[in-house]
């Protein structure tokens, strides 16, 4: 799944959209731009690499070894491999890091680096201390210029076309170093975590949290494993008339499936539309609004034409869920996963969560 | 009269299997004034189209100075022949000038452009065909007389020894057709030009030039002067009318 | 001849026009040379990052011209100097003279004031050999230039080849033949467009980047690379202005002053199409410049190619760069829009203080 996960524009926020064709028509294009992906495109995703964490250069000094607790010293020089399988050789630990996704923020200041983050996109919103910090990247363009002029030491983008693959090149030909992450899927998650935590210099806090992430999903899974699984229909958005839900084997379908559902997909891994006439036939037992943030209730869901002969429907089976810790590739994955399976079954009995380093 | 400076020997010009002139065979000598007369569709402004070589005939052949015009460059016609335009087409804003400057195209240096010999020819030409009064004018506000004139002065400029016009004189009232006509007469007679003027008025024809040459269905059908050239029954032959409508004046020589 | 002279005296009044302009076009030129060499100053002195106007003129004059500076500056204020404005202002003017000068040369060549560099389908060949360039699931980097820079050269190419041999079938006159191929297979093209853009996914906004055109992207590479195509190709132009004059009163007119009129068409089209080509591949589509820009020439010192083909790239080359200024000023808006802002009006102001209409 693609990082992108940004509170996208109401209008269209989900990617697939057969644009008006004709080259003139300008404004076509202009609503084009506003499509926001929020799925990935498989036909162009490289597959996430394996991380790969070449052996240090440089041996790491111990920590004299009569404290009690040995401070684990990062280990830097390192050549790291990131998502698109460019080796990636960070000189020293990073002091000034860029973020050019969202979740990336999430994963910085979970993991405690929080306070050398010195920019982040102008759409981040979580943690609250991200919002205030500089804004180098839209949703469309980065501010090359202005990374150089903070003096960045590491930039971590989004791949799959998150951000400009002409920006990230441009940004390695001007000497920064960039680590691209792109998680297709919740293991791609985790390993984007450890990734991250290496090129910091916290990998063990990253496998701290990657443990932790791992043993919430599979608490979820355990929970859920011998529960029925409905039909359901994780809704992203209709607004435009188009409908559109999770692709097949896509970040959020692996998502429901794992929260103890059985996804209704579209069919194709690069196309998120959906008939109407389909979706009927699939016959959901379940609606998740993913679009609740956006004002889509349960009774505007019921009142749509032709929509009233599905079983979710007809049994008030239609539940608003929080699509953002759903589908953003971060450190609340575990939380979302929590919140969709209580929403797919919500007598579930859960383990209490294991909180995720608090973030300031 | 001297060698012939124009010359079509058998030509034959087809356009879609359809023979527009047949087997045409005529000379004019240099310093001629030629006036080429017929009703339509005769293949008059063929006629001039393959002796500019513009048209490749499919039979025969056309002599420029003694030269086949085919074998010449368009550069080397362009320098001993000019072609008055019909009509002014401009795309952009032009001044009457820079219309009458194109005539020094063939002469003019082709990367720099006019030159002081260029620049007195121009005024030279302005002057000669009495459009000074509209110099700076934007061309395509003329009236059309005013742009023929114009047009007449940019191939004045080329100064050519053979001009050439079709149908001058369309869109001029009776006025501005004497004086064009003036004008070609003035320019064969003191500067030798040899003028070859396509005319539907038989009259400006029969008064203004000495050689009429008679077209019909793309062959020549009469050539000498006026009084030959037009007779009653050619007049009703050719362009299918009584012949009293047409009054000719008597030829000038 | 006494007659002729009194006969043709109208009943308007002659029109003195300032005969200032037209005789000097020196001094134009060398208003244009100001003007460029202030766009330089500014454009490598503005951007998001604030630096010194001092710094940015002694990172110059240390650079290129050898000057001992005291070192005012840091490491990566010079990288934004040299490395990042500067290709970019250089670029903007390569564009902008591009453009100008291909736009002129249409315009002579299709006797159309309306026409523009990419009238015979160059735009759409572009755009969509760039669109291929993002769907392909290759990352190749050729001398630094970029696959969508390639493709799109080649596209643009292409179309225009296409439209020449294309529009030698049938009986219609060459030009308006010309301009009508160029029309379906424009249209043709923009739809094959609009399905790589539906088939894209995430790389749609990649894609859609490249049509709204920019200068992000530009770099000493790709300038280098193309600053010869361009200059010797505007050049070869402007020595044939002598055909592009010829032109003025139609294909006929023209072989009668001695233009051999389908080598030059055929010669000229070529030149202006790889200028286009060259233009498009590295900024995208840009319009307006190569319309507006050769008729503002036209309406300062008439309409002679001589005169019109160095001063519009002279003009061409300021606007852009210009445009680009404050299209970055303006919070990183796309450079097209601005060119239209300013193109559009300016461009109605100058049509209504004309005095002639541009009926054809």
């Amino acid at each position: 799944m693609s990082p992108l996960s940004a509170p996208a524009h109401r209008r269209a926020p989900a990617r697939r959209r057969a644009p008006t064709a004709g080259l003139a028509a300008l404004p076509s294009f202009l609503l084009v731009i506003l499509v926001a992906c929020t799925g990935a495109s498989s036909s162009v995703a490289p597959s996430p690499s394996s991380l790969a964490v070449a052996s240090p250069t440089a041996v790491p000094t111990a920590a004299p070894t009569s404290a009690p607790t040995p401070t684990p010293v990062p280990a830097f020089p390192v050549t790291l491999t990131d998502d698109d399988g460019n080796s990636v050789r960070l000189a020293a630990q990073p002091r000034k890091i860029v973020s050019l996704t969202p979740a990336t923020t999430e994963i910085l200041f979970a993991l405690g680096a929080g306070p050398r983050v010195i920019a982040t996109t102008d759409f981040d919103d979580y943690p609250p201390a991200a919002v205030a910090l500089p804004d180098v990247a839209s949703y469309t363009a980065v501010d090359v210029e202005k990374i150089v002029g903070l003096g960045a030491d590491l930039v971590i983008a989004g791949g799959n076309f998150f951000n400009p693959p002409e920006a990230i090149a441009q940004l390695r030909t001007l000497g920064i170093p960039v680590i691209v992450v792109y998680a297709p899927n919740i293991a791609g998650v985790l390993k984007d975590i450890t990734l991250i935590g290496a090129a910091v210099g916290l990998p063990d806090a990253a496998a701290g949290m990657t443990a932790t992430m791992q043993a919430g999903f599979d608490a979820v899974s355990t929970a859920t494993a011998g529960l029925p699984r409905p039909r359901t229909f994780y809704e992203l958005d209709t607004s435009t008339g188009t409908i559109y839900t999770v692709a097949d084997r896509s970040f959020s379908a692996e998502m429901v499936t794992l929260a103890g559902a059985a996804p209704i997909t579209t069919g194709s891994p690069t196309d998120y539309a959906i008939s109407l006439e389909k979706l009927i036939k699939a016959d959901p037992e379940l609606i998740l609004l993913g679009d609740a943030a956006y004002g889509v209730t349960a009774g505007q869901v019921k009142s749509r034409p032709g929509w009233k002969v599905m079983t979710a429907v007809k049994t008030d089976a239609i539940r608003a869920v929080n699509d953002q810790i759903i589908t953003r590739p971060g450190p609340r994955l575990v939380e979302g996963l929590r919140a969709l399976a209580l929403a797919i079954h919500p007598d579930l009995a859960l383990p209490a969560a294991v909180p995720i380093p608090p973030m300031p | 009269m001297s060698e012939a400076i124009v010359e079509l020997d058998g030509v034959t010009v087809a356009y879609r299997e359809r023979r527009v002139l047949v087997d045409v065979s005529l000379a004019i000598g240099a310093g001629e004034r030629v006036a080429l007369i017929g009703p339509n569709g005769a293949g008059k402004s063929t006629l001039l189209a393959v002796v500019s070589g513009l048209l490749r005939p499919i039979e025969g052949q056309v002599y420029l100075t003694g030269e086949p015009v085919d074998a010449l460059d368009r550069l080397t016609v362009a320098r001993r022949m000019a072609v008055v335009p019909g009509t002014a087409n401009l795309p952009f804003a032009t001044r009457v000038e820079e219309v009458v400057a194109l005539g020094r195209l063939p002469h003019e240096d082709p990367f720099r452009g006019a030159r002081p010999a260029d620049r007195a020819a121009i005024a030279a030409a302005i002057e000669r065909v009495g459009v000074g009064h509209l110099v700076g004018r934007d061309a395509r506000e003329l009236s059309l007389g005013e742009r023929q004139l114009v047009l007449i002065a940019m191939a004045v400029a080329q100064a050519t020894p053979v001009l050439i016009l079709d149908e001058p004189t369309v869109h001029l009232d009776l006025r501005h057709q004497v004086g064009a006509m003036e004008l070609l007469v003035d320019l064969n007679e003191r500067d030798g030009t040899t003028v070859i003027a396509v005319l539907h008025d038989l009259a400006l024809a029969a008064h203004f030039f000495g050689r009429l040459i008679l077209l019909d269905h793309g062959r020549v059908v009469a050539d000498g002067s006026a009084a030959n050239v037009l007779t009653p029954a050619r007049i009703r032959d050719v362009f299918g009318v009584d012949p009293s409508f047409v009054h000719l004046p008597m030829a000038v020589g | 001849m006494a007659t002729h002279g009194e006969t043709l005296v109208t009943a308007r009044p002659r029109v003195v026009r300032s005969r200032g302009l037209r005789d000097r076009p020196v001094l134009l030129v060398g208003l244009g040379v100001v003007a460029l060499v202030v766009a330089l100053v500014l454009g490598v002195g503005v951007g998001s990052v604030a630096i010194e106007p001092g710094d940015t003129l002694k990172i110059l004059a240390n650079r290129f011209l050898g000057l001992d500076m005291p070192r005012t500056w840091t490491d990566a204020t010079e990288t934004i100097v040299v490395d990042l404005r500067l290709p970019r202002v250089l670029t903007a003017m390569l564009v902008g003279c591009a453009l100008a000068v291909a736009g002129a040369t249409f315009q002579g060549l299709l006797r159309n004031p309306l026409a523009d560099p990419y009238v015979l389908g160059t735009a759409s060949g572009a755009a969509l050999g760039a669109a291929i360039a993002v769907l392909i699931p290759v990352r190749l980097v050729f001398l630094e230039f970029g696959l969508i820079q390639g493709f799109a050269f080649i596209g643009a190419l292409g179309a225009i080849t296409a439209v020449y041999k294309l529009s030698r079938i049938g009986g219609l006159s060459p030009l308006t033949s010309l301009l009508l191929t160029g029309y379906a297979v424009g249209s043709l093209l923009a739809a094959g467009l609009a399905m790589a853009m539906y088939l894209s996914g995430a790389a749609l906004r990649q894609i859609f980047n490249y049509l709204l055109g920019s200068f992000d992207a530009a770099t000493w590479p790709r300038f280098l690379a193309t600053l010869p195509i361009i200059l010797i190709a505007s050049i070869a132009i402007m020595l044939r202005a002598r055909s592009l004059n010829g032109l003025l009163l139609g294909e006929h007119t023209a072989a009668h002053l001695g233009i051999d009129v389908r080598r030059e068409r055929r010669i000229l089209l070529a030149l202006a199409s790889l200028v286009t080509a060259a233009a498009v591949a590295i900024s995208g589509l840009i319009g307006f410049v190569g319309l507006v820009v050769p008729h503002v020439v036209r309406l300062l010192v008439g309409p002679s190619a001589r005169l019109v083909l160095p001063l519009s790239a002279i003009g061409g080359a300021a606007l852009l760069a210009y445009a680009d200024i404050i299209a970055r000023v303006a919070g990183g808006i796309p450079v097209g829009v601005v060119t239209a802002i300013i193109g559009a009006p300016f461009f109605l102001l100058i049509l209504r203080r004309a005095r002639t209409g541009y009926e054809v």
